[in-house]
């Protein structure tokens, strides 16, 4: 086996940049992340030991009855390592050293609302005052002074499901009633503010309907005129309160929340949907590995020789020699029946192997198909390493 | 932005390893039953090569299944059911000489060595009852655990498989989880203190009999040795490779003819023997009957059939190392942030006497050619003045 080193020009560090596509539904108190399905078990329950809506960290526990689940567990010692839903007063006191703290499985995640009265006490916005005033200098919406006081409806959307930005343009909110749009919001200028495209009413079409946090994965809902007046249909939104036309600060009624919670089958002719695109990055490693004229023709593969020829050495106390009878196979395909084609060294190129200075094998890139290597070919194998 | 940089001593940067674990339940229900009629469940994933069969924790047309092992047989072209009228008998020797030169290694000699339990010993002619001659495992089935499970390591001591007993096919199938029929347990209990590292692919240990089984007939354990006559209190079955994640049992987990057994044990009562199953018909068949008859993925299902439990826990090592970062009295008391000052003034003083204040909110760590590299943020602002010290512990986990 021959070893080559990778010249300066033969590694490239890149990214890659995705658009993971989201979508939720929201019906009747429940939520469908990418319209998944709910599957119900063998040992009851869903599959996945989650509700519908939700993303799932791992997805070790699949179907599993109560008390065969997969847990993880540290040890507590000096390293202080423990997991995050542990306090710091809990870690202290409540564990001895060697004491087992244990977590569980499964971790996730689901978009939730929360909506504040108009005057409510919002510790949420006041936390994003600085990055909804960084944004204003991409549109005045994004002012806190628009949100401090006034009736909201936040939508929060954890990272796991955009990676590290929500990408600009693509939130895309509709507003169903009985199955039918009555109102559909998207940032058609790409600066973060929500604005009306379609509804039931012409006049409020071109309306804004909030703004988007791209970075930060929030939602923020100010408008509460009617999407709707024509039929005048109104639900109960808030399970505190009483029957409400639809309108965007009802958006997502009955999707989970901390706060008042919407009951099942209470609101149960308004749907809506969400969709949006993440962007993600993934570094990626290209490496070009060269096989150049003239090299790489030998394999010390025992079927590189011919049959009968077999490998032999004698040794000593002062010699070794390898026998000078082992003959290499010519593979090389004869065009006419009954004739061995000239010899020509041959060899076929299945993976390459990567090493680290100390020639540890830390990678292996296998071909789909081998590759003829002759004396005369040149080839450059391009290798792609997502890290 | 920094103005001022500490540079960190020998005494400042440590590193550390932690490791954390993850408890891995298999119930005897995911491997067979569940997900259809043993033995055509829909999460058991046969290929068309034939060489081995996958498990997986639900149908694995689904795309939330998860892989949780392989399962495979063979035996040695040394073993006495090698015969080349066997079904699959190439395969079964490839698939051994694959396992056991990539878990044993080979010999000076160049050739593959056969998996054996260390320490035993090859019986001397004429031992016993003259049913053993050899101390090898020559006849093996092969567990290959997801790397998602196994993560960097299986966690010494914590592996065990439970392995029904008794010669009925359908009922221990539908008690997996009862308790009603008889089950025999295999760990590698004690492996924390006691492993081997002779393997090229890392360490591994033995599975012996628990005695938490009725592994005993006549009050001596059944799967003691009998070396020379005396029974020793040697009880391997099997071996599992930590790194590897793979569990290798070989014969003498079953009561079977004896001559390919690596040691001798009792007789036992019928209710008390580990049987493979076979379907069709439904029955029982003996372990060489299995292995010389049968196809890998038949031979396969029948094990399947008579698991009650795997479980073990898995290791993932956590690289950190931790930077102390030492605020002196005398340091850090001032601010370069432009809301430091009000009309050139120390705006946390109020007259010259006052001490300066300042406020850590965040530690930059930083090249030697002083490259921003990584920052820590805090919970919340430290007050730092002249009369306190501080060390912040910042932590980078790999």
């Amino acid at each position: 086996m021959s070893y080559f080193k990778f010249g300066p020009n033969d590694i490239f560090y890149n990214q890659i940049k995705a658009y993971p596509k989201c979508e939720f539904l929201i019906y009747d108190g429940r939520t469908y992340y990418n319209n998944k399905p709910e599957l119900t078990g063998n040992f009851g329950g869903n599959v996945l030991q989650m509700d519908s809506g939700h993303i799932n960290l791992y997805e070790l526990n699949v179907d599993r009855p109560a008390g065969e689940l997969i847990y993880p567990f540290v040890v507590k010692d000096g390293t202080l390592h423990a997991f995050k839903t542990v306090t710091t007063n809990a870690f202290h006191n409540d564990f001895d050293y060697g004491d087992i703290i244990s977590g569980s499985y499964p971790l996730t995640a689901t978009i939730t609302r929360e909506r504040y009265a108009s005057g409510q006490p919002r510790r949420q916005i006041e936390s994003l005052r600085n990055a909804l005033n960084y944004h204003k200098v991409l549109t005045p919406n994004y002012s806190y002074d628009f949100f401090d006081t006034e009736e909201l409806n936040i939508i929060n959307i954890p990272s796991i499901f955009y990676g590290s930005s929500i990408k600009k343009g693509s939130v895309d909110l509709k507003f169903y009633i009985t199955g039918s749009l009555i109102g559909r919001a998207t940032d058609k200028n790409k600066n973060g503010t929500l604005i009306e495209i379609t509804g039931s009413q012409a006049d409020t079409v071109g309306n804004i309907a909030g703004i988007v946090l791209y970075d930060e994965g929030f939602i923020i809902l100010t408008s509460s005129y009617n999407l709707d007046p024509s039929t005048s249909h109104t639900e109960q939104y808030d399970p505190g309160g009483g029957a409400e036309s639809p309108s965007w600060i009802w958006f997502g009624a009955g999707m989970q929340s901390t706060g008042s919670i919407v009951p099942s089958s209470t609101v149960i002719s308004s749907s809506y949907s969400i969709s949006f695109e993440g962007e993600t990055y993934t570094p990626v490693i290209t490496m070009h590995a060269h096989a150049r004229k003239g090299m790489l023709n030998h394999s010390n593969n025992p079927t590189y020789i011919k049959s009968g020829s077999l490998y032999s050495f004698s040794t000593s106390s002062v010699r070794y020699v390898e026998s000078r009878q082992v003959r290499v196979k010519n593979i090389v395909s004869s065009s006419h029946i009954g004739y061995s084609a000239s010899f020509e060294k041959r060899t076929y190129i299945s993976k390459i192997g990567l090493y680290d200075k100390d020639n540890n094998l830390i990678g292996i890139a296998k071909m789909a198909t081998p590759v003829r290597k002759r004396e005369k070919d040149q080839y450059t194998f391009r290798l792609k390493l997502d890290v | 932005m920094a103005t001022t940089f500490k540079t960190f001593s020998n005494n400042d940067i440590v590193s550390t390893r932690t490791l954390l674990h993850e408890a891995i339940p298999i119930t005897g229900s995911i491997i067979s039953g569940t997900y259809g009629k043993w033995p055509n469940e829909d999460n058991i994933k046969n290929y068309s090569h034939g060489m081995f069969q996958s498990v997986y924790d639900y149908p694995y047309l689904s795309s939330s299944s998860n892989h949780l092992f392989d399962i495979t047989c063979g035996y040695s072209g040394q073993s006495v059911l090698s015969s080349s009228t066997n079904v699959q008998n190439s395969k079964k020797i490839n698939l051994y000489n694959q396992m056991a030169q990539v878990l044993m290694g080979h010999s000076t000699s160049g050739t593959i060595k056969e998996f054996e339990i260390p320490g035993s010993k090859s019986p001397p002619t004429g031992d016993g009852d003259g049913t053993f001659t050899h101390n090898k495992m020559r006849e093996c089935y092969f567990f290959n655990f997801s790397r998602l499970l196994v993560k960097d390591e299986i966690k010494k001591g914590s592996f065990s498989m439970t392995f029904m007993t008794g010669a009925a096919v359908e009922a221990p199938q539908n008690t997996h989880d009862g308790g009603t029929t008889a089950k025999r347990v295999f760990s590698d209990a004690g492996a924390q203190n006691n492993y081997f590292t002779n393997s090229p692919a890392g360490e591994y240990a033995i599975l012996t009999a628990s005695s938490a089984a009725p592994e005993t007939a006549g009050g001596v354990n059944y799967t003691q040795d009998r070396v020379g006559g005396a029974r020793t209190n040697y009880a391997g079955v099997g071996l599992v490779f930590y790194q590897a994640g793979v569990a290798v049992i070989s014969s003498s987990l079953f009561w079977e003819h004896p001559e390919q057994r690596h040691h001798d044990y009792l007789t036992l009562a019928a209710a008390n023997k580990i049987m493979i199953a076979s379907y069709p018909p439904k029955s029982t068949f003996t372990f060489r009957d299995m292995f010389t008859g049968s196809v890998i993925s038949g031979t396969t299902d029948g094990l399947r059939n008579r698991i009650a439990d795997i479980s073990f826990n898995n290791t993932t090592e956590l690289n950190s190392t931790i930077y102390f970062c030492r605020a002196h009295h005398n340091e850090f008391n001032y601010s370069s942030n432009p809301t430091y000052l009000d009309g050139s003034k120390i705006r946390v003083k109020d007259s010259s006497l006052d001490q300066p204040v300042s406020y850590i909110t965040t530690v930059g760590l930083y090249s030697a050619d002083n490259e921003l590299l990584a920052i820590a943020k805090l919970s919340e602002p430290l007050k730092k003045a002249p009369d306190n010290e501080l060390t912040i512990r910042v932590r980078l986990d790999y």
